[in-house]
């Protein structure tokens, strides 16, 4: 739940090595180091004083004595522990990135990033953080929080700050930090929107109540069943760190790393050197860190270095990888699995390099293809479910992905009993699809093998996407679907671009998917909801679609869905603080969506695989049931001694160790 | 009667006997013959097909659908299906039903191995991949003979175009002088400094990219450097005495232009010809190979090199072949080009003895 606040919900960006980004990005390098030195920094103080004092019922100041009695602190003290005891410490990991960061900032303009997930999601300590691995419901284990206390009724979640906790330069973490977060988000310097609105006062959060130096309380606008993450998962803001800030925050903090709640830093020496010599960023772990010896943490981030370094090609990244250059490479892809590094391949033979296939259970990508319905001939649903049976995700998944994906479903799945259980998505069936397209008028072939209506309409569709990576997806796709009689006419754009074009509601269909992290229960309002369809979206009776309507643009809801049932359904769930009648609901809103059609559910990857040197080790198990990575978690080592045998192994062909290539399903979901 | 002026006579003659560009400008010519007919070489679609006494070709007509022959289903037939079946059929072979395939049985975009995974496959003679298949089992030969008539079409028209608009400014420059050749210097000037490929990028990013979009683009940002042998050589042409006479009998700049100088100055032109070519092929495989060329799933020699670089030890073959093609052509190009020059050189014909 920790990704919660920071992450958007954005499309997934399969990032492409744009051959110029880097070129564009690397002139500012350095530029701030000069302006600090010039005219005298300038001091928000009075500013965020003046603010708290103009929101009093927002930041609100009160005793330890007005902290209501019989509050149940809590603080998961039972749940097992991350890590592994035999964890070496020490050694350099070597990682990859694909272009230098742009900035160091985590939020404002080209802030979200990878790079991002490196500093910020994977580095910065929450006040509570969600285990990633034990079954049922979401449980919490305490971050920068020592104890935390739900009050229900009141909507509001009390949290004790451990007053260990400081800060990478030093200062301990205090419930100003919390209060300055809140100004933090809720302004406008910070050049970003989304973080204004969900900060917003009254947006999510109604009210923020200091206690003493290290005990606050955050009141919610509902009770919703995940109010204790939403709280949990905040992270504060330095406040000593961001008295200069104002309307210069992009320029002024782009090159500074923010001092750091998590155990990895870069140093002022690495920041002067990167800011000529781009090649790599290093991040080095602190030795003091505050939170080493406590428990959860005291057996993670164990190497003393992460050097990462900036790679394009993913092709280039490769051969680094097999030159014991890299320490690990992600083996999603068939190609690399089956045919660069198959199980029987020499390195993995001798036992150079380790394969594991790890099954996670996280809600999924959901790929597939979006079908605007705002559009003709997509406005018609017999077009939609034709499209439906025409589109041979089947193929795609058994020959391009060589069965390691599964079919995706519905677009929410991975939520547990929350998606539904019983859909399925539509088979790839010809004679159906032809029926579907005939009812809707589509009933001659054309001299193309294109249905043609007798008007001499034919059955064409745009298909924009911005994955230039499974262009290969696309064309299969494609190629199937002309025997259903239909021509999609793929358009590969570059990712913004393309995001663009669906965003402003201009395509037909979209291939694309959203990534998610772990939630409790998945989201309709931003993607299904008619008031992110149209603008009017009905006439006054609230249901007969209202003629006038126009598209509402720069929303998630991208196959223009407005159904009035499922309007009243959204707004229902919405306000439940009961997951029973959410479920329900749930399960009611894709039984709509199905029927509905203008979603073709594609593909899900049920499992990450990688493929390490044998000198990295990790605990028992590999990774937990919400990874995404195995070194999410920063669970791994590094053995010094293994790496050096092994690296000379690599020229020593009789030279072989045990070899591993494993298989973990603990936590496999069934479909 | 139409008579070549013996000028042309004596250069053609010594084209001919230029042996290494002569024999390429052979060689090229059948290769572009090759690739405009290539659909009765490389198809998917039968070249004949006798079924029940009747006859088709579909090579070059409509999609049939399957349920024409009797096979049941109602997208393009597969013909190499069709052969199967028929040898199998008795009564079928009675009849003289017969399918006549081409000589390499695929089209350059769809899946040879169906059922089967996708991955590159080396060459197959039995299978007739004379070059192997790429990524997505397409044939690698089919898609190198299209992807080289796309690559022919895109450059025809590249080089017509900045051609034409090069000699026409080139010559407005060189015979109107002053102000006209000032602005235009300058034009040139700021326009040569656009970055052409970042113009490319940002385009490919906003619209799908097509054969016609790409030749306007190329077009718009290639006619510059033309203009300046134009330009020297209406200057150098446009001060002799026959252009004057023309004036003073009274000839219009239309006439002069045309009539005079550019026929004058037309030969170093084709000079510069087969270089065009060359420049304008090499251009879309750049823009292919970096992604920002035709459509997906177009065949073409950029994106097979791209397929080739990312494969280089998985599948060599993909790279070979394209690189082989490509300096094929090239060099082919070049001879031709080379041997030109040599026969427009006037110096060979202004000897003194």
């Amino acid at each position: 739940m920790n990704s919660f606040v920071t992450r958007l919900r954005v499309l997934l960006l399969v990032s492409f090595a744009s051959l110029f980004a880097a070129c564009s990005g690397s002139k500012d390098a350095g530029t701030d180091a000069a302006q600090s030195g010039d005219a005298p920094a300038p001091d928000n103080t009075a500013e965020v004083a003046a603010y708290y004092a103009a929101h009093p019922e927002f930041f609100v100041v009160k005793t330890p004595a007005d902290l209501p009695a019989g509050l149940v602190w809590e603080d998961g003290a039972d749940l097992p522990e991350l890590g592994s005891p035999e964890r070496k410490r020490g050694g350099t990991f070597q990682g990859r990135i694909q272009d230098f960061p742009r900035t160091l900032r985590t939020v404002g303009p080209d802030s979200n990033s990878g790079f991002r997930g490196i500093i910020l999601d994977e580095n910065a300590l929450s006040f509570g953080q969600l285990h990633p691995n034990v079954p049922g419901p979401h449980r919490y284990f305490p971050g920068l929080a020592s104890a935390w206390a739900i009050d229900l009724p009141a909507k509001t979640v009390y949290v004790r700050i451990d007053p260990a906790a400081r800060w990478s330069d030093g200062p301990p973490v205090t419930t100003d930090d919390v209060f300055f977060m809140f100004w933090f988000f809720q302004g406008k310097y910070i050049q970003a929107p989304w973080y204004n609105n969900y900060y917003g006062i009254g947006e999510t959060y109604t009210r923020v109540t200091r206690y003493d130096n290290h005990t606050f309380a955050v009141t919610l606008t509902e009770a919703r069943p995940d109010l204790l993450g939403r709280v949990l998962g905040l992270r504060p803001i330095p406040r000593h760190f961001y008295r200069e800030l104002g309307d210069d925050y992009v320029s002024r903090y782009n090159w500074r790393f923010e001092p750091t709640t998590g155990p990895w830093v870069i140093t002022d020496a690495e920041l002067k050197r990167t800011a000529t010599a781009r090649n790599h960023i290093t991040l080095n772990r602190l030795a003091d860190w505050w939170a080493n010896d406590k428990r959860q943490f005291r057996y993670r981030y164990n190497p003393e270095a992460t050097r990462l370094r900036v790679i394009r090609e993913t092709t280039k990244a490769w051969e680094a990888f097999l030159l014991g250059e890299l320490d690990a490479f992600g083996m999603n892809l068939a190609e690399y699995n089956y045919e660069r590094l198959p199980d029987d391949a020499p390195l993995v033979r001798r036992g150079l390099i380790h394969k594991t296939t790890f099954f996670n259970d996280v809600p999924r990508p959901n790929y597939g293809l979006w079908m605007n319905t705002a559009k003709a001939p997509l406005d018609d649903q017999n077009v939609r479910l034709g499209i439906q049976h025409a589109t041979h995700w089947q193929l795609v998944i058994d020959q391009y992905f060589r069965g390691d994906y599964t079919r995706l479903h519905t677009s929410n799945q991975g939520y547990g009993d929350m998606s539904h259980p019983t859909i399925r998505g539509r088979e790839f069936d010809v004679a159906k699809a032809r029926e579907y397209f005939a009812r809707a008028g589509f009933t001659q072939p054309g001299p193309d093998g294109i249905l043609r209506k007798p008007d001499g309409t034919r059955l064409s569709v745009g298909l924009t996407t911005g994955y230039e990576a499974l262009a290969p997806v696309l064309t299969i796709l494609q190629e199937e679907a002309r025997k259903a009689g239909i021509e999609y006419r793929v358009e590969i754009l570059d990712a913004s671009a393309a995001w663009k074009k669906v965003q402003e509601k201009n395509h037909d269909i979209t291939f694309s998917a959203f990534g998610i992290g772990v939630e409790l229960y998945p989201r309709y309002w931003e993607t299904h909801h008619s008031s992110n369809a149209y603008d009017q979206p009905f006439l006054e009776d609230g249901k007969t679609p209202n003629p006038a309507r126009k598209a509402k643009v720069q929303t998630n809801n991208l196959e223009a869905v407005a159904i009035a049932e499922l309007d009243a359904l959204i707004t229902a769930y919405d306000n439940s603080d009961n997951l029973d009648d959410m479920r329900r609901m749930a399960h009611r809103m894709e039984e709509i969506l199905y029927e509905h059609a203008s979603f073709s559910p594609g593909f899900a990857l049920p499992f990450f695989r990688t493929a390490n040197w044998r000198w990295v080790n990790f605990p028992e198990g590999h990774a937990y049931r919400f990874s995404g990575s195995p070194f999410e978690y920063g669970v791994e080592w590094l053995d010094e001694a293994a790496k050096a045998e092994t690296l000379a192994a690599l020229r020593d062909e009789a030279k072989t160790f045990p070899p591993a290539v494993k298989i973990f399903d603990q936590w496999k979901t069934k479909e | 009667m139409f008579r070549l002026n013996p000028i042309t006579l004596k250069k053609l003659r010594r084209f001919r006997s230029l042996r290494r560009g002569w024999w390429s400008f052979w060689l090229l010519t059948a290769l572009v013959l090759f690739t405009f007919a290539a659909e009765l070489f490389i198809n998917h679609r039968a070249l004949v097909v006798r079924h029940d006494g009747r006859w088709f070709f579909p090579a070059y007509g409509d999609v049939l659908p399957g349920d024409t022959f009797g096979l049941g289903y109602q997208w393009e037939t597969d013909y190499r299906q069709l052969r199967e079946r028929m040898r199998g059929d008795a009564v079928a072979r009675e009849r003289g039903d017969f399918t006549l395939l081409a000589a390499i049985p695929y089209n350059a975009t769809e899946n040879c191995y169906p059922g089967e995974f996708y991955r590159a496959r080396p060459p197959d003679l039995e299978k007739r991949h004379l070059l192997g298949t790429d990524t997505q089992n397409r044939d690698i030969f089919a898609r190198l003979v299209y992807g080289f008539r796309k690559a022919l079409i895109f450059s025809f028209w590249v080089v017509a175009g900045t051609y034409a608009l090069g000699i026409v400014i080139g010559c407005a420059m060189g015979y109107y002088r002053g102000a006209v050749d000032l602005v235009f210097q300058r034009v040139i000037e700021i326009w040569s400094n656009v970055p052409f490929l970042y113009v490319v990028i940002i385009i490919a990013s906003l619209v799908r990219p097509s054969l016609g979009w790409l030749v306007v683009i190329n077009i718009a940002f290639g006619w510059m450097g033309m203009t300046y042998y134009m330009r020297t050589g209406t200057l150098k042409e446009a001060a002799r005495d026959y252009v004057a006479s023309a004036q003073v009998l009274g000839a219009s700049d239309a006439r002069i232009i045309f009539r005079h100088i550019l026929p004058n100055t037309a030969a170093t032109l084709v000079t510069f010809v087969p270089f065009s070519v060359a420049g304008a092929i090499g251009s879309l495989t750049a823009l292919d190979f970096l992604g920002f060329g035709l459509p997906v799933p177009t065949p073409s020699w950029g994106e097979l090199l791209r397929q080739g670089t990312q494969n280089l030890t998985t599948a060599p073959w993909i790279v070979v072949s394209a690189v082989t093609a490509m300096t094929l052509v090239l060099t082919l190009v070049t001879f031709v080009g080379e041997a030109i020059r040599e026969a427009f050189d006037p110096r060979k014909f202004t000897t003194y003895q």
